[in-house]
């Protein structure tokens, strides 16, 4: 069972982004859950939710000890450093976390200029499925074809298919960056 | 492949396909998405949503609705259903179908926000002044949310009796694979109000005229959902030496950390009730003579099914009635798997005494 | 003697007190709806209270209403039923204004086609003559045996005009029991409000001023009907047609 948690401000699409990571966990059948932390906790700007996948079942669904975090942004940094899993890793946007990373040496962090890269692409709004693609690569239980083809069926099935070019291209570059 | 669908929406869904014909609610963290949900999604086809003035309001027009043999539903967490104890009493009395759904949130009074299952005695004992009962099922998966609460009509004018979907902040927030079933499309029932006095299929009014025919009529009746609703999923009990009991998500936590530990050699079982009134006694057959204990995982303060499992776990003649029972109470929020298995230790190490 | 004619409706004796107006009042809604060709299409929410007496005589599908629940129980059996039956709230003011007093102006706030009946009697009947919202100032009941103390416990509620002046409702009257000539005019309210329910028009809400002999302890026929004349009407409550949507 894998468990990846997904935080940042309001806004830069991390509860999208957890969402792309369970559809294609669907995709590939496997089980899933998402969860976001909801209600007052989800007010004052910063917003997370846990993705669980696993071949057979997902026992509880709640946050316990992610095999990866992906921080976009300093506080979710600082808030979710703690609980990652002994040889997990942390997977930051580089260009807005700042603070300092190098606090434990039994994880992995990896840095990844998300919004330059989103930028870079023409669209800053890309920037969760940069950090999707680097994800995925980082935990490597999919292949960049099999992700690829279950976020295309997701945006399919929302009827947002317009973006599928845009979206294959971050993912790629992010999917690349790691 | 079904898709991933939110708890709440996957119930308004099922009550939309299941044949519902009118919902009233009021909006409560974390259930609001169920409202919001049928808000559009009733009249698109063409069912009736009303946005309520008060909690108790809503339960009164479910009340006045489900006189006319129609099917109905209001949702609510918590204190809220606090406030529709009245109505639903009213329900009781009679005999009206209806299906409510509790997304609970933890805590007494205003409570919390997060997720806990601190009203199952509420719920489970009671409904409201009488002898009120409804029958309370509670699912551990969005597509079980999904079934029960599409079953939970068709139950609900079956025993003539509110159905309760008792289920949690946690479960009503997440999402997960989720198949739809077939619309259905129902009349009302032929017993309603129509406005013609003449027609003689009817509810009694009220209690009805006979007082004692009402009261052995509801206990003839709740023998009966006894015996037929009781229901539960369990495994790996004939040799337990530990037996965890937990519904909604505290009870797929229990099955995922059971058969971890029996990939590990320890003789661990689990009953996972999905009925908790009635209680499924019957799980406990079949369990291991020789078992140390019962334990009942919640996410409680002191535990409210943990009466029940030891009211029929130990029940007289069972042979388990020197079996002690303990409460493995989680925090509020998700249970995880860690704190069970912190707890399960200090029970079998004797830190942790037995509640009964 | 003269056998007394009344609407078929009516199966056995109503006990309600002898001088009590609740027996006027209901003979009136069954004629109203018998007139309008509405006698097999007929629901009634009956309150809680002496409203909850016509059950024991009124031939009607009638809905054993929550406490002060009038406005949401009719607005779940109107939604239900649709234009296929009329409904009726049937209420006590000690019901429709006091502890139901949020059902009843959201009811009317949302301008749901129904049509309310709130008997006025200036007091809890049914238990036994408590005071309630209505009750006039200085009035001797069972919870103020000195007289109503407005400064502690309110004014006398005046929920007809609460509505008329600031709900978009279809129609809202007053009437009262005193006279055949004030029961015939209490019988057009109540007719008219029916009507608005037929033509979809929306929430109707008549009130009806009302003796209670038995808890104002007065004699039925002579001091409470000039009561409701020389102390209700001209001072707190005055009747007819408060408002008429669209005039």
């Amino acid at each position: 069972m894998k468990e990846v948690v997904f935080a940042g401000f309001g806004g830069q699409g991390v509860l999208t982004a957890g969402l792309v990571l369970a559809q294609i966990a669907l995709f590939n059948d496997k089980k899933a859950t998402w969860i976001p932390e909801y209600g007052a906790a989800m007010r004052g700007g910063t917003s997370n939710c846990t993705v669980k996948y696993d071949p057979e079942e997902v026992g509880s669904p709640g946050q316990e000890e992610p095999d990866l975090v992906m921080a976009l942004n300093n506080p979710s940094f600082t808030k979710f450093v703690n609980i990652v899993k002994p040889g997990g890793y942390m997977l930051v946007n580089s260009d807005l976390v700042t603070v300092d990373t190098d606090l434990r040496d039994d994880i992995t962090v990896l840095k990844i200029p998300g919004s330059t890269i989103s930028d870079g692409l023409g669209s800053s709004k890309a920037l969760n499925i940069v950090m999707v693609g680097a994800m995925i690569k980082a935990m490597g239980d999919f292949t960049k074809e099999e992700a690829i083809a279950g976020m295309n069926d997701m945006f399919a099935k929302k009827g947002k298919n317009d973006f599928e070019m845009q979206n294959v291209r971050a993912f790629e570059a992010g999917y690349e960056a790691v | 492949m079904g898709d991933m669908v939110k708890g709440n929406v996957a119930m308004g869904e099922a009550a939309i396909r299941a044949g519902m014909h009118m919902y009233a609610g009021y909006p409560i963290t974390p259930s609001t998405e169920i409202m919001e949900y049928l808000s559009w999604r009733a009249p698109q086809e063409d069912r009736v949503f009303i946005q309520a003035e008060s909690e108790m309001a809503a339960m009164k027009m479910v009340y006045g609705a489900a006189a006319t043999g129609a099917r109905v539903l209001t949702a609510s967490s918590g204190l809220g259903i606090s406030c529709k104890q009245e109505g639903v009493s009213y329900m009781n009395m009679a005999q009206y179908p209806g299906v409510m759904i509790n997304v609970v949130r933890y805590g007494d009074g205003l409570g919390s926000l997060m997720s806990g299952q601190t009203d199952y005695l509420r719920e489970v004992k009671g409904a409201g002044n009488g002898d009120a009962r409804m029958i309370v099922l509670s699912p551990s998966s969005v597509q079980e949310a999904y079934d029960l609460v599409y079953e939970a009509f068709d139950i609900s004018q079956k025993y003539k009796s509110l159905v309760m979907i008792l289920t949690e902040g946690g479960l009503g927030q997440m999402m997960e694979e989720c198949e739809y079933s077939e619309m259905k499309t129902v009349p009302f029932a032929s017993w309603g109000y129509t406005g013609d006095r003449s027609k003689d299929e009817y509810r009694p009014m009220g209690m009805g005229a006979d007082v004692y025919a009402h009261a052995l009529e509801m206990a003839a009746k709740r023998v009966t959902i006894k015996e037929e609703m009781q229901r539960w999923e369990s495994g790996f009990l004939d040799d337990a030496e530990y037996v965890m009991l937990g519904y909604g998500l505290p009870g797929r936590a229990i099955k995922s950390y059971v058969k971890a530990r029996r990939a590990e050699g320890e003789k661990i079982g689990y009953i996972r009730p999905i009925s908790l009134w009635p209680f499924p006694e019957k799980a406990f057959k079949g369990i291991n003579p020789g078992v140390k204990g019962f334990i009942s995982v919640e996410t409680s303060d002191d535990g409210g099914m943990v009466e029940d499992v030891a009211l029929y776990g130990k029940k007289y003649g069972s042979g388990f009635e020197k079996v002690p029972v303990y409460g493995l109470f989680c925090p509020p929020g998700i249970p995880t798997l860690r704190f069970i298995g912190e707890k399960f230790e200090d029970i079998k190490s004797g830190k942790m005494k037995e509640v009964f | 003697m003269a056998k007394m004619k009344y609407p078929e409706q009516i199966v056995a004796n109503i006990p309600f007190c002898p001088g009590c107006g609740h027996g006027i009042i209901v003979r009136l809604m069954v004629e109203c709806v018998n007139e309008l060709g509405y006698s097999d299409k007929i629901v009634m929410h009956q309150a809680v209270g002496c409203c909850s007496l016509v059950g024991l005589g009124l031939d009607w599908e009638m809905l054993v209403g929550a406490h002060g629940g009038g406005g949401a129980n009719a607005t779940g059996l109107k939604r239900m039923l649709k234009d296929t039956a009329l409904v009726i709230a049937y209420q006590g003011d000690g019901d429709a204004y006091n502890i139901g007093l949020a059902e009843t102006l959201n009811a009317a706030y949302r301008n749901e086609n129904i049509t309310v009946i709130a008997v006025n009697n200036t007091n809890f009947g049914m238990t036994g003559g408590q005071m309630s919202w209505t009750t006039l100032p200085g009035q001797r009941t069972t919870t103020s045996v000195d007289g109503r103390d407005s400064k502690t416990s309110g004014m006398p509620i005046k929920v007809p005009e609460l509505i008329a002046n600031s709900f978009d409702t279809a129609y809202v009257a007053r009437g009262t029991v005193t006279s055949p000539a004030e029961i015939r005019k209490t019988k057009g309210f109540i007719k008219q409000g029916l009507q608005n329910q037929i033509d979809g028009k929306g929430h109707s809400l008549i009130e009806i001023l009302s003796p209670c002999p038995t808890n104002w302890h007065s004699n039925p026929i002579t001091d409470s009907l000039d009561r409701i004349e020389k102390e209700l009407i001209p001072f707190y409550y005055p009747i007819g047609e408060l408002k008429v949507k669209g005039e």
